[in-house]
């Protein structure tokens, strides 16, 4: 009813409007009266509407007709006089009772009242006594007797309506429920109003009579203002147009879509890029092959064992993609990688940097040099021609007869030999009993001493070749008086003692350190020997027919590893493991150092021209130097994948060889031209194999033959070769 | 040069002034790394490779200049000003503004790409020579499905499809396809467009699936500039052609597709309520895709309409002059497009419901035939007599029309790249077509693996020519004189090949006779060899020749240089990897021969 006065003022505002919608009244007092259940709980409100009613009625009785108010006013009696009559029925029945109080329910009326007065108090106070309270006359109950529990149950069982019967303690009897009460007992359980006819949810029912009704809810006439234009408003508008003018007021702009427009024009072609980087677009997708296609051909599509075995590829080896074959195009499957292929792409374009990379799109023959033919180059040596056997170890050292007849071989079972070059027949044998490491024949043809180092000796041996005269003339150079020996070094220590070997008629040259070079001069007077721990005494150079020793006046910078003579001049070069150096005899200065950038060198060899030489080394490079040219190595060749044992150059023809470990030999073309402008000719020839590995060494030495292009090879499995052309 | 001392933190000499790596061009431009890769992609800043790198292999180096331009790049300040209007937006919804929110969504700056383009591309040409990603992407977006949660927007997957949709009409338009290939992958194809070879994949019309490994916003912005670029290449390719862009299209099918987009988009979010729906939406979805690819190709023709009616325009204006300058220029082109043009000229060709439309409505026409499909919109029925060719993917065929070809579709694409109809025999439905090659693939590369199937079509083309096959072997210097050719004719070429092979047995013997003389010499001399080697490059003495090379070929090694060796190395390396490729393969197709005989 609260609502409804509110809403009054409002009433005269909007006339022609609805009245109000009818939802928003609340109705608390409106209920069916019937049910009877209700009552109970609708009690407090009952008697408050009561209260009301009755004020409203007294009001009503007061002023009849109340104005403007009066018909709401009217309706709102209506209503609470309609519950009033309600009420009134309710109180009638209600007054129908004795004084009971408002609390009892309704329930209680039904039954009879209880026997017991003892009132709201714990039954455990009359546990023990034989009554169980009093009744309305204050005489005790007694105690009903208790029933053996077999006999109740028994009963029980007994009893068809047992289940719907109660023990009322307070009472001290049995109910038996009716069949209205389990129903309710029921609805209970189940969460619902106990009485079934109740509706939770009843329809609305609006009292007031809307139409018909004799007079509006304001009679009140319209005002004026309702008909004039608003002067307010209107000077808004004003104020607004001058705003809008003055341009302080600005509306949003319709939006434009810039669509797209000739950006190029035809006179483009003089344009370019404002910054001065290099631009590098972006390489193109690969172009797909084959394999790619929908229904490649047959031979694309790898078999299954192929796909098997990608699995055991590495990742990146496998292929990216499978190659697999459809029928029809009906039946391709749209591509599950066609989204991330996409992205990785993009990755691409502006993750990576653009680097132009020269793409050689060459024959790879092309890159290498262009040699001369090497049939033009022929002869050189090719095959194998004849094997010379008899040693029974590693032979460390060959050297040839200048002659070339005649071969000298050394070796670590303590033996020389000579052969017949063309023959292979072992001419003579001796026993030097230590392991030979160097051999080298007198290039005098008439002298045919053999210089042997062995172990710290050096022999010089009679080979007995030669004629009567030549024999008697190498006796005579090879005698020595013992007593002379060893006289020649007076104020320091010997280096060398001169003895006389009766053993193989000839010389023995006692060194403090184990000789392991022996190289003679060209004239085959001096002798040059290298003993690489020897220090500041590490080359020696002897003269035979005074039987004289000479220390090098130089000082040795670095382990000596081999010396040699220059083939026409009295130039002396010494080679140490990192360096060569050229001394003038004569001048006794150096000449030149040339730096070979080795690691470790092993061997040295000099043009028979005298102005270029090769330095093997122990990794498997070979260097050439033109010493015109300058101190560095012209060409380096590494050729070898072991260590190089000996170079050689061929005294007539132009060649030059090297032999390693890895038992191979290699040949080279090595032209020097006169023209100084013209750079010397190297041309790689021919591999020679054919020797075989023992304890991890191949090929220990290799000499040429002197008027032949013939390469004498002497292998670590105890066999000498000579290779052909 | 000198170093001077230089005091710390002041000038920076050679490289370390050159080149910032990624986090100090971050600190110097003041944005975020997302916003940084962004301008990256949008200005086509990519990282440099300097030749030391003084901060690590690890990093990334850019150019002090490219970051330089970055950091007066207009695009910055721009978003910039997004990111402002991100946050009064944000807070506008935090107090329930929604009037306001809405109103700064509209007024958000939108960064202006027609400029950077431009900077990218001074020339027409340039962008034409980078359009194969941009036509990548796009067509690749054309197909995806839009989602909300992958950031897709309808707007932008519709507006991919219309660009692409363009640039194949004119493509179609002006006969400036040259190469198809189907893979597994998609349909690539190959354009000639002002003398720029542009190739790009268009996935097959499936529904294709966005992965989460993807960034997707990597991709998008990459989108952001492929859309106007493509957008704005169409229209410089329309404006040569006299056309007007964007093309105005039938209203009705427009609004039909777009709607259709709209509901299909609707149903897609929509599945998954439950089994039955699914289902029913997942058929409705299918029969609302294929009405969708109907009215898009009614987009199609109706522009290709349109353009030719465009096209005959300029005729009835006064303008004729202009007219005449566009008649010699189509006059003007060259022999390939002719050839393209007139392939499919007396080809008529119906499709079947289960073809690849898209491709094939766009493929045909390209060349020079006339199309038409089942459905709606379609110029001519199925029950035209007219029609040569009917393109069909599935055996059950209702009623066979006597007068008509039913081809598989490989037969379009593989006559598209032979430039000739094939014989049809092996395409007819029902038999399992020959193998689609790659027109990709350049046979003139040595030792290069040739498959059957392209033999054949090499002899079939040469058949057309009306010209005999040359016998390998047989020197070229006949075949490039085209008047030879056509004097002689067919029988003198025989007469020509006949003695060509005498002259080449002639000399085998000859050189036979050589070696003979050579071994006998030796044993004795050693001077004429060299004379004789210059006819080694005979074939039947390369074999022999190569015996005795190969160990020489080690021997050139030695005297190369260690850079040369290496290179060498690398090239053989790549070479033998190829061949044992290509070994492989003819090792399986001789199995396979094995196998069927």
């Amino acid at each position: 009813m609260k609502g409804k006065k509110k809403t009054m003022p409002k009433n005269d505002v909007h006339e022609e409007e609805a009245p109000l919608p009818s939802d928003k009244v609340p109705s608390p007092s409106v209920s069916d009266s019937d049910s009877d259940y209700e009552d109970s709980s609708a009690d407090d409100d009952e008697s408050s509407v009561s209260l009301d009613s009755q004020s409203e009625s007294e009001f009503e009785e007061g002023s009849p007709e109340n104005g403007r108010s009066g018909d709401l006013e009217a309706e709102g009696t209506e209503s609470s006089v309609d519950e009033d009559i309600v009420n009134g029925e309710g109180s009638g029945n209600e007054s129908s009772d004795l004084h009971q109080p408002g609390a009892e329910s309704d329930s209680s009326e039904d039954e009879v009242a209880p026997r017991n007065t003892i009132g709201d108090v714990p039954l455990k106070w009359y546990e023990d006594e034989p009554h169980i309270g009093y009744d309305i006359k204050g005489k005790k109950i007694k105690k009903k007797e208790k029933q053996d529990k077999l006999d109740s149950f028994l009963a029980n069982v007994d009893d068809s309506k047992s289940w719907r019967k109660i023990y009322d303690e307070y009472n001290d009897e049995v109910v038996e429920l009716t069949k209205d009460e389990i129903k309710l007992v029921r609805r209970l359980l189940k969460n619902q109003a106990p009485h079934s006819d109740f509706d939770p949810y009843p329809d609305y029912v609006d009292w007031y009579k809307w139409e018909d009704a004799k007079h509006p809810l304001s009679n009140a006439p319209e005002p004026k203002r309702r008909f004039i234009p608003s002067k307010w408003e209107a000077k808004k508008v004003v104020q607004y147009v001058r705003a809008i003018r003055k341009g302080t007021i600005t509306f949003d702009k319709p939006k434009e879509e810039d669509g797209p427009y000739l950006l190029w024009g035809d006179d483009s072609g003089s344009t370019e890029k404002s910054n001065h980087l290099a631009y590098i677009p972006a390489p193109k997708q690969k172009l797909p092959g084959h394999d790619e296609s929908y229904n490649p051909p047959l031979e694309y599509i790898p078999t299954q064992e192929e796909i098997n075995s990608y699995q055991l590829m590495f990742e990146e080896d496998r292929p990216k993609f499978i190659p697999k074959r459809f029928t029809s195009m009906r039946s391709i499957p749209s591509y599950e990688n066609a989204m991330k292929e996409s992205f990785e792409r993009c990755l691409d374009l502006y993750l990576c940097p653009r680097v132009r990379k020269k793409r050689l799109n060459i024959d790879p023959e092309s890159l290498k040099p262009k040699l001369p033919s090497r049939k033009e180059l022929k002869p050189y040596p090719i095959t194998c021609y004849i094997e010379y056997k008899g040693h029974e170890d590693a032979v460390t050292s060959i050297s040839i007869e200048a002659s070339g007849q005649w071969m000298a071989s050394g070796s670590s079972d303590g033996t020389v030999r000579v052969w017949e070059v063309e023959t292979g027949r072992c001419l003579r044998r001796w026993e030097v009993g230590e392991a030979v490491s160097c051999v080298s024949w007198n290039p005098l043809p008439d002298m045919h001493i053999l210089a042997v180092s062995a172990g710290q000796d050096v022999l010089l041996l009679n080979t007995g070749l030669g004629d009567e005269e030549l024999q008697n003339q190498i006796k005579e150079l090879l005698w020595i008086d013992s007593s002379t020996a060893s006289d020649d070094s007076g104020d320091k220590a010997p280096s060398v003692s001169w003895l006389k070997d009766d053993k193989h008629m000839g010389l023995r040259l006692r060194h403090f350190k184990t000789v392991t070079a022996v190289e003679w001069h060209r004239k085959g007077d001096y002798f040059s020997t290298v003993m690489p721990t020897g220090e500041s005494r590490a080359v020696l150079i002897h003269q035979l027919s005074k039987k004289l020793t000479q220390k090098l006046p130089f000082k040795l910078h670095g382990l000596a590893v081999r010396s040699t003579f220059h083939p026409s001049r009295s130039i002396f070069f010494v080679c140490t493991k990192k360096n060569v150096r050229v001394y003038d005899l004569l001048k006794t200065k150096v000449i030149k150092k040339l730096d070979t950038g080795l690691r470790e060198a092993s061997s040295i060899a000099v043009h028979p021209g005298g102005d270029n030489l090769i330095v093997g080394s122990k990794e498997g490079k070979m260097c050439w130097f033109d010493m015109d040219l300058s101190s560095k190595p012209y060409k380096i060749l590494k050729c070898h994948p072991k260590d190089i044992n000996n170079v050689i150059f061929h005294r007539t023809y132009p060649l030059f060889a090297s032999c390693s470990d890895d038992c191979t030999a290699y040949v080279f073309h090595g032209m020097v031209y006169s023209d100084l402008n013209q750079n010397p000719l190297i041309v790689p020839l021919e591999i020679l194999r054919g020797h075989t590995s023992s304890n991890g060494r191949g090929i220990l030495d290799c000499k040429f033959h002197p008027r032949q292009p013939w390469l004498f090879t002497a292998g670590a499995d105890k066999l000498i070769k000579l290779y052909c052309h | 040069m000198v170093k001077h001392y230089r005091p710390p933190g002041k000038k920076k000499e050679g490289n370390a002034a050159k080149f910032v790596i990624r986090s100090q061009a971050l600190k110097q431009l003041q944005i975020s790394l997302p916003l940084f890769r962004k301008l990256c992609i949008l200005k086509g800043v990519t990282p440099r490779e300097p030749k030391k790198k003084f901060k690590g292999t690890h990093q990334t180096y850019y150019h002090v200049k490219d970051i330089s331009f970055l950091h007066h790049e207009p695009l910055v300040e721009i978003h910039r000003a997004i990111r402002v209007h991100e946050r009064k937006i944000k807070k506008a919804e935090a107090k329930k503004n929604h009037e306001r929110a809405n109103r700064l969504r509209e007024k958000t700056p939108k960064p202006k790409i027609d400029r950077i383009i431009r900077q990218r591309y001074p020339r027409f040409v340039d962008a034409l020579g980078e359009l194969d990603d941009c036509l990548t992407m796009v067509h690749l977006f054309a197909a995806l499905p839009a989602t909300e949660s992958k950031k897709i927007e309808v707007e932008c997957v519709h507006k991919c499809r219309r660009l692409a949709h363009e640039w194949q009409a004119f493509i179609s338009r002006t006969h400036k396809l040259r190469k198809t290939f189907v893979s597994v992958k998609g349909i690539y194809y190959q354009a000639e467009v002002e003398g720029q070879m542009i190739t790009w994949l268009t996935p097959h019309s499936l529904q294709q699936v966005v992965s989460d490994d993807v960034d997707i916003v990597t991709m998008l912005n990459f989108l952001q500039l492929y859309e106007p670029l493509l957008s704005f290449v169409n229209f410089r390719l329309y404006h040569s052609i006299n056309l007007k862009y964007p093309p105005i299209l039938d209203p009705r099918l427009e609004a039909l597709a777009a709607d259709l987009y709209a509901l299909s988009r609707y149903v897609s979010s929509n599945t998954g309520l439950s089994v039955v729906n699914s289902e029913a939406s997942q058929v409705e979805s299918e029969h609302l895709e294929t009405k969708q690819r109907e009215a898009e190709s009614g987009n199609e023709t109706s522009e290709l309409r349109l353009a030719q009616l465009q096209h005959q325009l300029p005729s009835n204006e006064p303008g004729a002059l202009m007219h005449l300058v566009e008649e010699t220029g189509e006059d003007d082109d060259d022999l390939d497009t002719k050839e393209c043009k007139n392939l499919f000229k007396n080809v008529k060709f119906f499709l079947s419901r289960e073809v690849p439309r898209e491709s094939l409505l766009f493929v045909i026409p390209a060349f020079g035939g006339i199309v038409s499909w089942e459905g709606e919109g379609a110029p001519f029925g199925e029950s035209d007599q007219s029609i040569t060719h009917q393109i069909v993917d599935r055996e059950a065929q209702g009623h066979r029309f006597l007068s008509r070809d039913y081809v598989q579709p490989q037969w379009v694409f593989d006559c598209v790249n032979a430039r000739m109809i094939l014989p049809t025999d092996n395409y007819l439905v029902g038999r399992i077509p020959p193998p689609h090659l790659s027109p990709f693939i350049n046979y003139d590369e040595e030792g290069a693996y040739i498959p059957d199937y392209a033999k054949t079509i090499k002899n079939l083309q040469a058949a057309a020519r009306k010209e005999v096959l040359p016998l390998p072997g047989v020197g070229n210097e006949d075949l490039e004189d085209p008047q030879n050719l056509l004097v002689e004719g067919i029988i003198g070429r025989a007469e020509a090949n006949e003695a060509a092979q005498r002259k080449q047995k002639m000399m085998i013997l000859e050189q036979q006779y050589h070696d003979d003389l050579k071994k006998e010499l030796k044993g004795v001399t050693y001077t004429s060899a060299g004379s004789k080697e210059t006819s080694g490059a005979v074939q039947t003495g390369e074999s022999a020749t190569n015996v005795e090379e190969n160990p020489g070929d080690d021997m050139g090694k030695i005297m190369m240089s260690r850079k040369k060796r290496k290179l060498l190395e690398a090239m053989q390396i790549s070479n033998k990897r190829k061949q044992a490729q290509i070994d492989l393969i003819k090792h399986r197709k001789k199995k396979i021969d094995e196998a069927q005989s």
